[in-house]
Order: C-alpha cells, then structure tokens, then sequence
C-alpha cells in the first residue's frame, strides 16, 4: 500500500454557528436552516439529506425565523427586515424594512397567499404575497407586548400570538383580538419574571398548543379561552415547537437538548375514551438548546446552539429496519466541494483556510526525519501562518481558492470577488491585490484555479463558467462556459485536470457537464444519476473522471472516451459494500497519487479511503457479488496474517479510521508525497459551545 | 391681547356706570355721589366711597360729565393695560433671548476649538474612509468611544432585543453552566468511567487553573 509521511494539521480553528430556525417544504422536500451568523442552508431530504445550497451570511443581517411559500422562502430577524432569497443564485433577492422593530417570528397561511410577521412593538403585521415581492396590507390590533411567536389557524380565519404571561387570538378578517389565554408563571424564583411563550401552534380544531420559558407545555380551547392540560416537561424553557401534517403528534424542544413527543391518542386502552394530548416519547440528542424543530412525516428534526442538525427517524412509520430508519446526525455544514472551507497548493505546501470573515495562509512544517509507521516524527520547522486577509464589507465570504503553485489567491462574497497574487521569497511573503477585475466577474459561486495557474474558473449564473486569463499581474476575461440544458441551478462542484484540458462542473440539477477548455466549448455531458454528486476528481495522466454521489456510489467516467470505464462498470455489477453505502457523510474530496497512477485518494468528515484500482476482482467464495471479503475493516487483521493468506483477503478499498472523535476536512497527497489531513477534534468546537443548562446528576 | 382688550371693551360698554364712578372718584372729595352705580360695585373699595358718599352732603345733584371724557378715559385705560401687557411681553422675550445666549455659551465652551473643527471640515478625503472604518475603539483606561451617528434608533432597538434574548437564556437565574461540567459529566456517567475534564485532559487543566487564578484575582480587591 504504501507509507506516507503524514502533516497532521490541527491549527484550522474552524468553530461552527448554532442553528437558530428552520422550515420544512413537504411539496419539495427541501429543509431551509438558518444559523446564528444570518446564513441560510437547503438541505435535499430525498438525496440522503444532501447539504444543496449555502447561503452565506452577512454583518447585518440577523435571522430569527424561516417560512416557506411555494417554492420561496422568506426570513425575518431582528434587523426589523424580511427577505426573500434566490435560491438559483444563492443570495437574498431584496429586503424590505417592516417598520415595527425587531422582528420575531414569520408565518404563511396554508394558501399561500399571505405572510404574518410578529414584531417588538406588539403589532402583527400582514403581508401579501405577489409574484415577484411581498406588499404591506395592514396591521392587526396592537397589543401592549412584544410578539414572540405566531401560529396560523389551517383555515386562515385566526392567527394564535405567543407574547409575554399570554397568548392572544386574533380574528385575521377583522383583525381585532378575540380572546386572551393568561400563562402562569414559573414558581419559586421565576415567579417574578414573566413568562415567555416561545412558541404556539394552532391546530385545525382550534386547540391552542404553547411552549413557555417556564418549562410547560399547555393545551388551550381556542374557543372558550380556557386551559385544557398542562404538562410540565423541564425546569427550562420550551424553545420550539412543531405539528405533524396530521395533527396527531406535536414535538417540543427544551433548553436541556431534549425533544418530547405529544401524541393525540385515548391514554388508556378502554373503548370509548376521548382522546386527549398525552406525552409519549423523550429524545436526547443534543447537549444544549433545541432552538429550532420540525417534524416531517417520518422523522423528527432538530437543530440548535450546539450546531448539530439531527434527524431522528420514527420507527413506526417505517416497515422494516433499514439504513433509512437509522438515527442520522449531520454534524457540521459539511464541506461540499473540493475546496470550500480549505484549500490546498500542493506544490507549495500551502493551506488556505476560508472563515466566514477571513482567510488564513499557513506554511506547512516540516520533518527530515524518517520513521516507523505511527511514529511522531519532530519538526524541523513549524507551521508558520503567512497572511490573515480579512474581508472587506459585511458580506461573508462564500468560496475562496488558492493556485496549485501558491502564486494567486482568490475570494468571492455574494457582492465582489476579489483576487491576490502571492509572491513568497523565503521567508517574505507579498501580496498585490489585482485591481482591474473583468466587468463579468462580480460574485462566483466557486472558484478554482488550473494546474499551470493560468486561468481561474469561476462558476456563475446558470450553472455558466467564466474563464478569466491570468498574466504576471493582471486578469482578463477571456470566455463563458455555458451548459446545453439550459438548468439555473447554481454549480456546485468545479474540478479541472492536471494538463489543463478538461474543466469538470457539476450543479444542484445532479448534471455534470465536462468543457474543452482548448477550444472552449461543451464537451460532453455525464449521464445523469439520481443523488448529487458530493466530490469530483480528474485523474492527472489518464483523465478518468472519479465521480462520488451523495448516496455514497462511486464511478469513473472516461472524459476521453465519454463513457464509464470498465473498472467503473465492474465496481457497479459487484456493488459497493454495505459498510460503504451506509456511511453517514458524503464523501468531500477526491484526490490521487502521482507516484502510483492506481490510487484514488478519497475522504469523508470522519475517514479518508485510498481505493487501488488494482484490486477489484471477482472473489469467488463470494458469489461473484461482492468483490471483497467479509470483513471491509480489516487492516488490522491484514496485519497479522501471514504472507500467503493475504491476497484472499485483500480488496481495493483502504480505510483510515483514526479521525471517528474529529472532523477530517482534507486529506490530500502533497507532490512531495506527503500526506496533509487537517483535522478539527470534536471536543475542541464543544469547549467553544455557548453556556449548556446546569443538571445535578446523582452521584458526580 | 387682541382677547384682553375686546374684554376690556365688552367691560368697559357694560360698566359705563361703574366708570362713572371711577372717573368722579377724585371728585367725591369734591362732594359728588352717585347711589344709583353704586348697587353695581360691591368691592370693599367702593363702600368705603359709598361712606364717604354719604358723610358728604346728599342733595346735591350728580356730576355731569360728558360722553366724550369717560371716551377719553375709557381709552387711556385701555392704552394704559396694552402697554402693560407690551411691557411684560418684552420682558420675557428679553429673559428667553438671555437664557438661550447662556445655553449657546455653554455649548461653546463644550466643543472643540474652533481651529480643530476647521482642520477637520478642510480635510474631508482624509478622515472619511477614518470615519467609515473606526466606530469604536477604547482609549486608555476603562473608556470607549463610539459615534452617536451609528447608534440610529433601529440599532438599539435591535440591541434591546437582543439583550432581552440573553438575559432571558443566559442570564442570570438561568441555571447555566460550563461545557467543561457537561463534559465532565459525560465523562463520568459515560460507559468508561473516568474523572473530570481538567484530570483527563492538559489543555481543560490549563484552562481550569487560569480560571482559578482570575477567579483569585477579582477576590483580592474586595477581602
């Protein structure tokens, strides 16, 4: 297989923002999520909850509430703003000033017709929906508190508004409050504090469900104003909450990291007995505040301050038990390019690390000595940063890239994209912005330099590509790449190969398209597969195109020849191995060794794999079916068998396992052979998390 | 004191028999009475006249005083009230005119010197992208500066509310704690029992003892 000297990197501090809301859209399946720092994320739930879609975010804007309608979606934060975002371009398409303070809350009625905002100075403002922007309409009664939360009654007729020590329902035709639901107070020392109702929902038969800082969960008559059941669920606060389509389940999430379940059934067994709301199933999957919740038809999701997004699936909607119904944690906005939070120039042992507010370049360090496998070796020289750019304007940065050589540096935000040439001599590092941008380049998507650092791709609008020339100092647009399909999805994934004549793409359409960058025109187009593809690779001497999907399948795609390769349609008639496929993050980067043209280097968040192409064979104690043994992990048993017994024993795929208590972002071959794998250990981002809730537990 | 002196009018045409007795007040030392006003006035000013009416001889026949001298008097009232008002006005005005010159002192003596506001207005190019970039930095000691400007209304509004989300969440009576204890919990009821973070590992133990140390340190001042 082979050993490599390996650069542990461990210096990235990349720290992730806490999940504030979210919103589900049944008709796309689409989960909207927004964090703390004002960026929103689309998440695909039919494509293995595949992270579509990040828009970054921006100084001022604060995000307090998502809603979907239709296909657009719209938030409002405390910047007293609403948004509505475009999603083909991955940037907010305009912001309208509300005029009623910070905003806390946004809701649609099910028609789609109308937007509900909840504001600091206690007006319930109503919005019209058009075709292209929303339209004030006017203003429900004002109350004396602020509005916290909001709940549409299904019909349109009510809207239920969650405030302090009280919920108010308002008749939307009139607009005049039509009764007041009095929460009590906390006892012992919250007494003296109001209440906070965090969160309301309006069911279909006027029954009022509310979620306090208290700790309850009450059930109200809609009607009659007056209390049904109270259920006290934590010493903390109720965040959020959210209703099954059906209306026969509603989740709530606290403080302490817990979601609880409330079923509407008849609580005991005897025939004719009412049904009521009762608490059934606890969830603890996070360590801090659940702050956002939705349930879907088979799953719960929640998210919050310790930013992990978790779907919890419900066993009972699902028939057997399949990889489906297993619990499924995405821990971070996983990287889904080759180089979105970190790139590599791999000539020149340089690493670039992309924050939302700035850019770091590092120096890696370096080691004469040699060892055994799993020594640590000594450093001759430290790792050394460079350069810390900071950003210009509020906008954060969305993708940055660094040239193989280490001699240009390039970001973009949703606003300007803006490029450096890097000169290092020693220990002196220089860097000149290029003033004079091309007109066309305004903001990119993605960006990535050619191997000989003498174009910069940079993907557009509508999935189109500009080229833009690079001489000594200076940039020139020289083309744009324009895909057949005509699709306005937004490219996700760039990669070009390694003599400069193949750039690959790939859009949120699952479509890969394959430009000539000789002659500058399409190529050809990769047929196209169900799931999104997550990382791509252009092999340097054979230009096979290794493409991994989000649903974990693997393929090799001849660019030459414009066809899968044979070790591609073998790997596909034996199938991937089970542990394989059931891997909870997409793989992120694909790589290769130019020592040995037989190896594809490729990672995830928690390992990296080396696949020898060498090694796919039928095994035939297996039924020709899967073309490894038993065991996929078995370097360590490999290890102790002895010479003659490991060929049976042998499959192509390599895994590294050691990074399950970190997050791997790169793990890439250095033209020098080296090994880079920069990691993040998990237990460094909790010690940055916010303050969790105080539980005595017995006996610690 | 259009109002006052339509009033003054409106009395002066009711009362012309009250004015009579005004305008023959100097003259009752002469001995002129006139009972039939007198029912008309009941302050204590004119019983007193009323008496010395009346210690005065009653026979003899009233005074006769023409339309035109209680005219010319009538007026002279009046001219003599407006130009009482007038005076009063003046005064005021003469009060709030020293009062704001005061103020506009006093707000001189506050602002930079004249010659600084001048390099600073001469000198725009040099100072905008300054002013753009630095809003808030801290001087020496326990003081910030901050622009007024910046601090438009909907920001604090937006401060407001996001001070009130804090406190409610992490303020106090919150009942919070550190990751470090929800760690050392983790570690402690997990499947491989083992102490606390600071015991197991060297970068919790560094942080615990200098939390310790400042902890020490704000107590010292106070004890």
């Amino acid at each position: 297989m082979g050993e490599f000297k390996v650069h542990r990197v461990r210096f990235f501090d990349y720290m992730p923002t806490a999940i504030r809301a979210m919103a589900f859209n049944a008709h796309t399946e689409r989960l909207a999520l927004a964090r703390m720092d004002g960026s929103v994320e689309i998440f695909n739930f039919t494509d293995h909850y595949f992270q579509e879609k990040v828009i970054p975010g921006k100084d001022s804007r604060s995000i307090e509430s998502l809603c979907w309608v239709g296909g657009r979606l719209f938030s409002a934060g405390l910047n007293g703003e609403i948004a509505e975002y475009d999603l083909e371009n991955l940037r907010p398409k305009y912001s309208l000033e509300a005029y009623g303070g910070p905003i806390w809350t946004i809701i649609s009625n099910t028609q789609g017709t109308q937007l509900a905002i909840g504001c600091e100075d206690g007006t319930v403002k109503l919005f019209e929906v058009l075709e292209e922007h929303i339209q004030f309409e006017r203003n429900l009664d004002r109350q004396k508190g602020r509005i916290i939360s909001l709940s549409w009654h299904p019909s349109g007729t009510h809207i239920a508004a969650g405030m302090m020590d009280m919920i108010r329902v308002f008749d939307v035709p009139t607009g005049h409050a039509v009764q007041r639901l009095l929460v009590d107070r906390g006892f012992g020392g919250s007494k003296s504090r109001e209440t906070v109702v965090w969160s309301v929902a309006f069911l279909s038969d006027h029954t009022v469900v509310s979620g306090d800082s208290a700790g309850k969960v009450q059930v109200w008559d809609g009607h009659t104003g007056t209390l049904v059941k109270t259920h006290l669920v934590t010493k903390w606060d109720v965040l959020a909450l959210s209703v099954s389509k059906d209306e026969s389940s509603v989740v709530a999430g606290t403080s302490e990291g817990t979601v609880i379940q409330f079923q509407f059934i008849a609580p005991t067994l005897h025939q004719q007995q009412d049904k009521e709301w009762v608490r059934t199933r606890t969830f603890k999957n996070h360590t801090h505040d659940v702050r956002a919740l939705a349930e879907i038809e088979t799953a719960i999701v929640s998210g919050g301050m310790d930013t992990h997004l978790v779907v919890r699936p419900l066993l009972e909607k699902f028939d057997e038990k399949s990889h489906a119904s297993g619990l499924r944690k995405i821990h971070f906005p996983h990287v889904i390019a080759n180089n979105i939070n970190l790139s590599c120039a791999k000539k020149a042992g340089l690493l670039l690390f992309q924050f939302p507010g700035q850019l770091e370049l590092w120096r890696l360090g370096d080691s004469d000595e040699h060892g055994k496998p799993g020594d640590r070796l000594p450093l001759k020289r430290k790792p050394e940063k460079l350069l810390l750019l900071k950003r210009k304007g509020e906008d954060h940065i969305c993708c940055s890239a660094l040239s193989s050589c280490g001699g240009w540096l390039a970001y973009s935000t949703v606003s300007s994209v803006r490029i450096y040439r890097l000169q290092t001599d020693n220990n002196n590092i220089s860097i000149t912005k290029v003033s004079k941008l091309p007109k066309a380049l305004h903001s990119a998507h993605q960006l990535c330099f050619s191997s000989d650092s003498s174009k910069m791709f940079a993907a557009s609008s509508q999935s189109s590509v500009l080229v833009i020339a690079l001489t000594q100092s200076e940039c020139k647009y020289v083309h744009t790449l324009k895909p057949k399909s005509g699709s306005r999805q937004p490219i996700h994934l760039m990669t070009t190969s390694g003599d400069g004549k193949w750039l690959a793409a790939a859009n949120s359409d699952c479509e890969i398209h394959v430009y000539n960058l000789q002659k500058l025109k399409l190529h050809c187009i990769v047929p196209v597969y169900g799931s999104c593809p997550s990382a791509m690779g252009i092999h340097p001497t054979t230009n096979n195109m290794t493409v991994v999907h989000a649903d974990q399948q693997l393929f090799e795609y001849s660019i030459v020849e414009k066809q899968y390769t044979d070790w591609s349609r073998k790997l596909q008639k034996q199938g991937l191995h089970n542990v394989w496929l059931d891997r909870d993050t997409p793989v992120t980067h694909v790589t290769f060794n130019s020592k040995n043209p037989n190896q594809v280097v490729l990672h995830d968040m928690h390992m990296f794999c080396i696949i020898d192409q060498m090694f796919i064979h039928p095994c035939p104690c297996h039924n020709g079916l899967i073309g490894f043994s038993g065991l996929f992990y078995n370097q360590m048993t490999l290890r102790s068998l002895s010479e003659q017994e490991r060929p049976s024993h042998l499959h192509a795929f390599k895994i590294c396992k050691t990074f399950q208590v970190s997050l791997l972002f790169l793990a890439s071959l250095l033209d020098d052979q080296s090994l880079v794998v920069v990691e993040r250990p998990l237990l460094a981002i909790t010690s940055q998390l916010p303050a969790p809730v105080r539980q005595k537990k017995f006996a610690t | 004191s259009k109002i006052g002196f339509l009033a003054f009018i409106a009395m002066a045409i009711n009362c012309t028999a009250g004015i009579e007795v005004l305008v023959a007040a100097p003259e009752r030392y002469l001995g002129v009475k006139s009972p039939s006003s007198s029912n008309k006035f009941n302050s204590a000013n004119m019983t007193d006249d009323f008496q010395l009416h009346l210690d005065s001889s009653d026979d003899d026949a009233p005074e006769e005083v023409t339309f035109e001298e209680s005219k010319a008097s009538a007026l002279r009232s009046m001219k003599n009230a407006l130009e009482t008002s007038k005076r009063e006005k003046d005064l005021l005005k003469e009060k709030r005119r020293k009062r704001q010159e005061l103020f506009q002192e006093q707000k001189k003596r506050r602002l930079l010197p004249a010659h600084i506001l001048e390099e600073i207005d001469t000198d725009p190019s040099k100072n905008g992208p300054l002013m753009t970039h630095a809003s808030c930095f801290s001087l020496k000691g326990n003081y910030s500066v901050m622009r007024v400007a910046d601090q438009s209304s909907s920001n604090s509004q937006q401060q407001t509310a996001m001070d009130f989300i804090q406190a409610r969440l992490y303020g106090p009576g919150s009942q919070r704690t550190t990751n470090n204890e929800l760690l050392s919990l983790q570690n402690k009821r997990g499947p491989n029992k083992s102490a606390a973070m600071q015991f197991v590992n060297k970068k919790w133990a560094k942080a615990e003892k200098l939390k310790k140390q400042w902890i020490q340190k704000q107590k010292v001042p106070s004890s």
